[in-house]
């Protein structure tokens, strides 16, 4: 029938277009953390983005949460800063049920906790938690967004993990790096030197990334009776804690590039 | 009081064989002078040219308290003010109600709701404990003011529920003597000012000196002085108004 | 390992860049449409009358900002007296772009809200200022994306309370930022890079004559490259002695150079 208007059905593959509301975004940057013997450095750029725009050159990707716990948080901004609230008003409520701050091993698992509770509606971050443990050495956890962690001795996390991680395999776990015969790998490395390879690894990742830049904001946790390794040097440090009586936070903001 | 003890005063719910709600009569002997310190005190109000003005005469029981602590004038939307005389935590609910009625106007008509609806809807709210055995009337009379698209308007609400729209209003243990000196005033023709100066000299005049401990005045006003909205009246016309009230106190001595 | 909760539980993609080896616009899609949500979840509404760019900065008075008043449906000029500036008490004003209807009931519950601080806080000294009103619209906004069902808009708040400039961002999915300049939607690519060059470093030198200027000329670009934009606009600004919102106003364009365009439509030649 030549003539006859044929209704065809769309094809299978043409289903009806309609918007959908996608309840995520990512917001770019990096946070990284390492511990040492006695002490854990915790550090996130500050450049907030949403595709090639930079939304703002300074938003903090890196809370205090108690003295001897920081918490960097990456992913979708909107997600960390909820998180983040909820995480310190759980802190809060812990302090008034057991008059004192929670330890960081506890902690981390209240984030996998919290994460997890969110399985099916998961939080787009990546936490990592750094800070002194209740035996006095450095540490650092880190979570993938729905809860699973471990605890490490170093983690970066974001946008330029993957140029970051592989630079602290090497230069922190000695990957790649054959031992003089009588001269083993240190167990764990100077805080000046950690710090030099944080700066280091930002510097480089601004470089390279274009989600990465702006501003460094870097947290020192220092152990309860730990020397200050000359942490009071740096350029522009400046100390969280009111007391040097427990665990210390320094902080140390440096510029990073900002094109 | 011939009717009492005959059982008929237990029940909001019941009346009596020649048709009064005793629990309701109880409620408005609650409103001037149930015994207990608070809630003796005297509320007027008065409608003006220009808006209302509000004022309470509240009697402090103890030197301890902190001045101008527990408000008998609250503020029930922008543009709407409620005094009570009787029990204050009654008056609290019933302002919390009216705020209630008046945010849920806004959101239903996106303008601010008539002082005459609101009069309705408490009217209305507190006609229904006057109903049930198990519930207690509001042992509280209400003077509500506010300024609308028509004007000024005041309004009384008594503990059975029914109000009525005024001039001049009293309520409470010196409502008598207040309304005598409302009706010698000429309402229409005063300013806001002239009428928080007359409210003042009212509320010293019907306070009792002899009976009763010492008082604060709480004044509030709204309308054109105050671009329309239900504010207290400002510290230095509130010392102005109570020093001349106090004068004119004592030539009335 | 994948790390895009969006793909878990769905059948590995090959073409998935898990190193962030390509430049953002050449990774394969993972978008809208590609992940666990495109089926059996809540479909939600999209924004119908809809306003376009918001811009703000701070200056050393206190804190600008400007939009046009029109509320386009879809590319239909459809309303050109709208106001996209809102003051909410006396120290903050909100700017919306997106859609305006839910930009309406934002408004009215910071009416709400403003009334119930009113009427409880009875002149207990206390005031809301920006930061209260921005942290207050960001836990809206956050909890309305959480139920699949966002409010439809990019707000920008400002004010300045205590002697502090306040400027603060916020949107549809509860995301925040601050910043000496802020702009949304077509605004953000166009007139923020403009914004940026003028302000940054500069907020504590720049008059009020100059941070007008600097916003006049923003909104002309706009104008002239958003196809959403009317060359009719308020400027707001905030200041210590209050909020002071302008008449709408319009710049000068010139026009003459579209005729010698050619390569684009109708002329060829």
């Amino acid at each position: 029938m030549p003539d006859m208007v044929t209704l065809s059905y769309p094809s299978p593959s043409s289903k009806p277009q309609q918007r959908q509301f996608n309840p995520y975004s990512e917001n770019g940057g990096t946070i990284l953390a390492i511990s040492g013997a006695d002490f854990s450095v915790i550090a996130g750029d500050t450049r907030q983005s949403e595709g090639y725009s930079i939304q703002t050159r300074y938003a903090p990707k890196v809370f205090r949460l108690t003295d001897n716990a920081v918490l960097a948080v990456n992913g979708f901004a909107a997600d960390g800063n909820m998180f983040v609230k909820q995480v310190r008003q759980r802190l809060e409520w812990y302090r008034h049920a057991h008059a004192k701050d929670m330890p960081l091993r506890a902690i981390a698992r209240l984030i996998q906790t919290m994460l997890y509770a969110r399985r099916f509606f998961p939080y787009y971050v990546y936490n990592i938690l750094g800070g002194i443990e209740e035996d006095g050495s450095g540490a650092v956890y880190s979570f993938d967004p729905v809860g699973s962690y471990e605890r490490e001795s170093c983690r970066a996390a974001g946008a330029a993990q993957s140029l970051v991680q592989p630079f602290l395999d090497n230069q922190i776990y000695f990957k790649n790096q054959v031992a003089l015969p009588g001269h083993p790998h240190p167990q764990h490395l100077p805080l000046l030197t950690v710090i030099q390879l944080v700066i280091d690894s930002f510097t480089s990742a601004t470089e390279r990334h274009i989600e990465v830049g702006d501003g460094l904001e870097m947290f020192i946790v220092l152990a309860k009776g730990s020397p200050l390794y000359g942490v009071e040097n740096i350029a522009g440090v400046q100390e969280m804690t009111v007391t040097n009586e427990g665990e210390r936070i320094f902080v140390v903001r440096r510029n990073l590039k900002r094109d | 009081m011939t009717s009492i003890g005959t059982g008929y005063d237990l029940s909001a719910s019941t009346y009596s064989p020649d048709g009064r709600i005793f629990q309701v009569e109880y409620a408005n002997k609650a409103v001037e002078n149930s015994g207990q310190d608070l809630s003796r005190s005297t509320a007027i109000g008065l409608r003006v040219k220009d808006g209302i003005i509000l004022a309470v005469e509240k009697l402090v029981h103890s030197k301890l308290l902190i001045p101008e602590a527990n408000r008998r004038i609250q503020t029930l939307d922008r543009h709407l003010g409620l005094a009570t005389a009787g029990l204050l935590a009654d008056g609290r609910q019933l302002a919390n109600k009216a705020r209630d009625e008046s945010a849920n106007f806004r959101d239903s008509f996106r303008s601010p709701a008539p002082v005459k609806y609101i009069a309705d809807r408490l009217g209305s709210y507190i006609q229904v404990y006057t109903l049930y055995s198990s519930v207690r009337p509001f042992g509280i009379s209400t003077i509500i003011g506010g300024v609308d698209q028509d004007g000024p308007s005041l309004f009384v609400i008594e503990p059975s529920g029914v109000f009525f729209g005024y001039h001049g209003a009293a309520v409470g243990k010196g409502r008598q003597l207040a309304k005598t000196e409302l009706e010698k005033l000429k309402l229409s023709d005063l300013s806001m000012r002239q009428a928080v100066l007359e409210a003042a000299r009212i509320i010293y005049l019907v306070h009792d000196d002899s009976k009763e401990k010492t008082f604060e005045l709480e004044m509030s006003w709204v309308g054109n002085d105050t671009n329309g909205l239900h504010v207290p009246v400002p510290k230095d016309l509130l010392s102005e108004a109570e020093q001349k009230a106090k004068a004119a106190l004592e030539d009335f001595e | 390992m994948d790390h895009f909760p969006t793909n878990w539980g769905r059948p590995r993609n090959d073409g998935f860049d898990a190193y962030g080896t390509y430049p953002i616009a050449q990774r394969p899609y993972n978008g809208l449409g590609n992940d666990v949500f495109s089926e059996g979840v809540q479909r939600t509404q999209q924004p119908i009358v809809t306003g376009t760019s918001v811009l703000a900065i701070k200056y050393k008075d206190g804190v600008m900002m400007s939009a046009d008043n029109l509320a386009s449906y879809g590319s239909l000029a459809r309303f050109k007296d709208i106001q996209r500036l809102h003051p909410v008490g006396t120290n903050t004003i909100i700017g919306a772009g997106g859609d305006m209807s839910d930009f309406q009931y934002i408004q009215a519950l910071l009416d709400d809200l403003m009334v119930e601080e009113f009427t409880e806080g009875d002149g207990d000294g206390h005031a809301l200022g920006p930061g209260e009103i921005h942290e207050y619209l960001s836990q809206v906004m956050y909890a309305r994306r959480s139920k699949m069902d966002p409010l439809w808009n990019s707000l920008i708040v400002g004010g300045v309370k205590d002697g502090k400039r306040f400027l603060s961002y916020v949107d549809l999915l509860g995301t925040t930022y601050s910043a000496s300049t802020l702009a949304t939607g077509y605004g953000s690519y166009i007139a923020q890079p403009l914004l940026r060059k003028a302000v940054e470093g500069n907020e504590d030198n720049i008059t009020e004559e100059e941070a007008v200027k600097i916003l006049e000329q923003s909104m002309k670009v706009l104008f002239y490259r958003d196809a959403r934009s009317l060359n009719k606009y308020q400027i707001a600004k905030i200041t210590s002695d209050g909020v002071a919102i302008s008449e709408s106003r319009s710049v000068d364009t010139q026009w003459s150079f579209a005729d010698g365009i050619r390569g684009y439509g109708a002329q060829t030649q």
